[in-house]
């Protein structure tokens, strides 16, 4: 494929002149060649031959494309004032799919900043072929921003930080702060997806108020929904118009494309007024596990290069995830009875909702889905036998727990507990002890309920 | 046919321009424009440099058809003129006090988007021997306003 134009350019060297700061224009002609011109809304990059270009209304440049199929576009660098020309052929239109979701939410950005919420809908992606490329000649260039962070080279440093890891937890923390260290990305939430249930839940999160661990989404329309749903980063630049963003913990959720799964839910964290998101999927073996969402306080915080950045660390971190089961075999596991330390105070009431094993410590909602599964069976066996330790091969092979077959995650959902338990400061707390092996501590006497809905 | 007065005014309100041919062989190309007033004629002249806009002076000599859609940033307001006997000729000096004025109004209007006074320098570095001049008489136009309406035709006078 030959993807190197006149001057040298490429459409992904020019990928920045369409992030929505300048509109591009598009000229057309009619069959018997009367020239039109008008602004368009967005241009998006497909690949090295390809763009995406908003269709938004039916006028008189779409009649004109869709009886030559020709069209020229340009396209301004937001920061340089430098300028490209391009020679396009109409392939087709998309309506749905990734490049759809992405100008999309690209156009609701950009709406939003511009105060024409109202008026700008998507219709379709239009695909053209891109002919010819040119740089516009005679234009007194201005220097190139500063890049906020040297991306390629922090994100080998942070890549190289991830391989390191041998286990999730250090993992997990080690791209979160990674992000905010190396890539000066200060918000960020990691959500993992949850096909049994539709759902998201939040692993973790880093620089907000609250963490938030466990709270769960189901998958909607918005920006995390959309990256999981098509499997490709979704990232919006401008978010001016704030009152069409919510401020509290269940608007945020509707911000986000989402809706809190549960009526109990647990807090979500999420910056108040942001002005840019990127929502980048976790890929691995052909599967979305999660979504990787990062927020500033900044207008176009994030751009193609982000995108980039954030694919390669997502994906980095999805196969290491979806890899991290014990290599060696895990020891056998030895049903003895440790010792115990004193259990003291009011007896703690756990209660299991069984139709989608939720839990309650108390009356306080903790967990539910195979999370909770695990910590009642874990506490069953505690308080039936005494037993404290566990090995992960043997929850692997329960059958009461039903694991997802193909993606197991254990030691995802594992951490998920362990953190929501820790973040609760309850009386159960769950630590490792051992490869492949986890240990309980209660410090309260336990009450088990298990309740059928 | 001419302009109408509220036409004539968003010319001088800070618009960018665009500019538009096509070639016999169907080719349509564009450029960015510097400036475009109404001439005692009635006719419209629209000046562009002939370093950024070679394809469009091309076709417009090879057809004499042109389009320009001029668009105020403030509020979108965006209209454009089409013509089919359009002459292409040399700008110079005469137009370079046109040229300015419309850069200072347009740097105006953008600057409330943080773009600096440089950035709009970086599109008008055109010498005055770059400066070139498209006459045609506007034969149509249309509203080009994003929203209902966006595509009307709309009266000349």
């Amino acid at each position: 494929m030959n993807a190197v134009f006149e001057d040298g350019l490429s459409l992904f060297a020019v990928r920045r002149m369409m992030e929505g700061v300048v509109p591009p224009s598009l000229a057309t002609a009619s069959a018997d060649h009367v020239p039109n011109v008008g602004y368009l809304s967005l241009a998006e990059y497909v690949d090295p031959l390809h763009v995406a270009l908003s269709y938004q209304f039916f006028n008189r440049s779409r009649e004109n494309v869709l009886a030559t199929k020709r069209a020229s576009l340009t396209l301004d660098d937001p920061y340089t004032g430098a300028g490209v020309v391009l020679q396009l052929e109409y392939e087709r239109t998309e309506t749905e799919g990734p490049v759809f979701e992405r100008l999309r939410a690209k156009l609701m950005g950009v709406a939003s900043h511009v105060g024409m919420d109202n008026v700008f809908h998507l219709r379709g992606a239009d695909i053209y072929r891109v002919l010819e490329m040119r740089r516009v000649p005679g234009r007194k260039e201005l220097p190139a921003a500063q890049p906020r962070v040297d991306l390629p080279t922090n994100s080998r440093l942070l890549s190289e930080r991830m391989a390191n890891c041998e286990d999730l937890a250090s993992l997990l923390d080690t791209l979160l702060c990674g992000l905010g260290e190396l890539l000066r990305i200060d918000y960020a939430m990691l959500w993992l997806f949850d096909s049994s249930q539709a759902a998201l839940t939040l692993l973790a999160s880093r620089g907000y108020d609250i963490d938030g661990a466990g709270a769960e989404i189901s998958v909607g329309e918005g920006i995390v929904g959309t990256a999981v749903r098509e499997g490709v980063p979704i990232r919006v630049g401008h978010m001016m118009n704030m009152a069409t963003y919510a401020r509290a913990a269940r608007e945020r959720a509707g911000t986000l494309g989402l809706t809190p799964a549960l009526k109990a839910g647990i807090a979500l964290p999420g910056l108040k007024e942001p002005r840019s998101q990127l929502a980048v999927p976790l890929r691995a073996r052909g599967r979305v596990l999660g979504a990787l969402l990062v927020e500033s306080k900044h207008d176009q915080y994030f751009g193609y290069d982000d995108e980039d950045a954030l694919m390669m660390l997502c994906g980095q971190f999805a196969v290491a995830m979806s890899l991290m089961q014990p290599t060696e075999p895990e020891p056998a596991v030895t049903p003895a009875v440790s010792a115990q330390p004193p259990q003291s105070g009011a007896p703690l009431r756990l209660r299991r909702f069984s139709r989608d094993n939720s839990i309650f410590l108390d009356d306080e909602y903790l967990i539910r889905g195979v999370a909770g599964a695990i910590l009642w069976k874990l506490v069953g066996e505690f308080t039936r036998c005494g037993r404290r330790e566990f090995s992960n091969r043997e929850l692997r092979l329960a059958p009461e727990l039903r694991l997802p077959d193909v993606q197991d995650n254990l030691e995802v959902r594992l951490l998920l507990l362990q953190r929501r338990l820790a973040e609760q400061n309850a009386a159960i707390q769950l630590e490792k002890c051992g490869r492949g092996r986890m240990r309980l501590n209660v410090v309260r006497p336990i009450v088990l309920e298990s309740e059928p809905r | 046919m001419a302009l109408t007065s509220d036409m004539v005014q968003l010319l001088d309100a800070g618009v960018a321009h665009q500019v538009a041919g096509c070639t016999n062989a169907g080719r349509p190309v564009v450029c960015r424009g510097l400036a475009a007033q109404l001439e005692a004629d009635g006719r419209l002249v629209v000046i562009i440099s002939s370093l950024s806009g070679f394809e469009v002076l091309d076709a417009v000599r090879e057809t004499g058809r042109v389009a320009i859609n001029v668009t105020l940033p403030e509020n979108f307001k965006s209209i454009s003129l089409l013509g089919s006997d359009a002459i292409v000729s040399a700008g110079g000096a005469e137009f370079r006090e046109l040229v300015t004025n419309r850069h200072a109004a347009f740097q105006a209007q953008l600057s409330r988007y943080g773009f600096p006074p440089e950035y709009t320098g970086a599109w008008y570095a055109a010498t005055d021997e770059q400066l070139m001049a498209i006459r045609f008489t506007p034969t149509s136009a249309r509203n080009q306003t994003p929203g209902p309406g966006a595509g009307n035709s709309l009266e000349l006078k």
